[in-house]
């Protein structure tokens, strides 16, 4: 007989052990019953507070709520507070990263005139007199 | 227009039996929990007893595996829940028995054990090999044997035979509380009758 065999059928022995396993839950002590009793109750009571509640059912609706809320007064348009880091161009970045940029930025405190004339040809000013 | 009208009241009644769903979902699982639990304590009391032949340890072992149950698993679907607590139970079994082994080298160790007054408590936490006065059964002494031949057999194949012959699972969810393949839990409960059937003869009635 293998494996299969033995697994397939009941045999009357197997089925002899389990009647006598089954008699013994059926005859058992009252102490031990009782004791099994308050262990149950205990074990309900230790569900988390979410499963005993209908907090869970409420939960996904909550959050759907806070989120909505959230964006509702979120700040937008001009009023918004933006992160300068958020909002510079990668060419920005580039130039903040850049070592040469450093370089320029230190040169323009130097040459502060010229400065003043690209921005004024930039604005369509009449350019100062560099002195021609 | 009219339809509209009528619709605010008829949102109000609604209102309250969605509610009144929730709640009874909510009683529901908590009452499906507790049908469930008091349809394996008993079995599952009976099992750790004859493992750790100890009655007051295997009542914490079951009272323990119904509390993780509770507690970590309760929101699991309900068929999952048995191979579970017996997974847990199982746990708690071998690690009372491996507490116990360690107790009894320490024990051992300790030069003045014996002389203590205290010495009481090892014999109350010493595997109960006698029967236990609870179990009535028609037949004492064939359910000793059985319980004596059951807490020999090696973990698994006594997990594996309770779990399919007395608790009635079936193989997969016998595997899947044994965290073992399908073909383990045959081998297992086929060496388990082996073993039985030549401890216990034809053990007829």
């Amino acid at each position: 007989m293998n494996v299969e065999d033995m697994n397939e059928g009941t045999s009357e022995f197997e089925r002899h052990v389990r009647e006598l396993l089954n008699d013994s839950v059926e005859h058992m002590p009252a102490a031990a019953r009782s004791r099994l009793t308050q262990a149950r109750y205990a074990a309900l009571a230790a569900r988390p507070f979410w499963q005993r509640s209908l907090v869970r059912h409420w939960a996904p609706a909550g959050a759907a709520a806070v989120l909505a809320v959230l964006l509702l007064v979120a700040p937008r348009g001009e009023h918004a507070v933006v992160s300068p880091l958020a909002s510079a161009m990668p060419e920005d970045l580039e130039l903040l990263a850049d070592g040469d940029a450093l370089q320029l930025s230190k040169d323009q405190d130097l040459d502060a005139d010229f400065y003043e004339w690209a921005a004024g040809e930039a604005q369509g000013a009449p350019a100062p007199s560099l002195g021609t | 227009m009219q339809a509209f009208a009528t619709l605010p009241s008829q949102t109000a009644d609604l209102l309250p039996l969605g509610k009144a769903r929730l709640r009874d979902t909510t009683q529901d699982g908590a009452r499906a929990l507790e049908t469930f639990l008091a349809g394996v304590e008993r079995k599952g009391f009976r099992i750790a007893q004859i493992a750790l032949r100890h009655e007051a340890d295997a009542l914490d072992a079951v009272q323990d595996a119904m509390m993780q149950l509770a507690h970590r698993y309760a929101a699991r679907p309900p068929q999952e829940w048995k191979p579970l607590f017996y997974r847990i139970l199982e746990n708690r079994i071998r690690d009372m028995q491996r507490r116990r082994i360690v107790r009894q080298r320490v024990m051992a160790w300790i030069p003045w054990q014996g002389e203590d007054d205290e010495g009481g408590d090892a014999l109350e936490q010493a595997p109960d090999n006698a029967p236990q006065p609870a179990v009535q059964v028609e037949s004492d002494e064939m359910m000793r044997a059985l319980e004596q031949a059951l807490s020999q057999l090696p973990g698994r194949q006594r997990q594996a035979f309770l779990l399919r012959n007395f608790e009635g699972l079936d193989v997969q969810e016998t595997a899947l509380a044994m965290k073992c393949s399908q073909g383990s839990v045959k081998t297992h409960y086929f060496r388990a009758l082996q073993a039985l059937r030549a401890k216990l003869g034809d053990f007829r009635p």
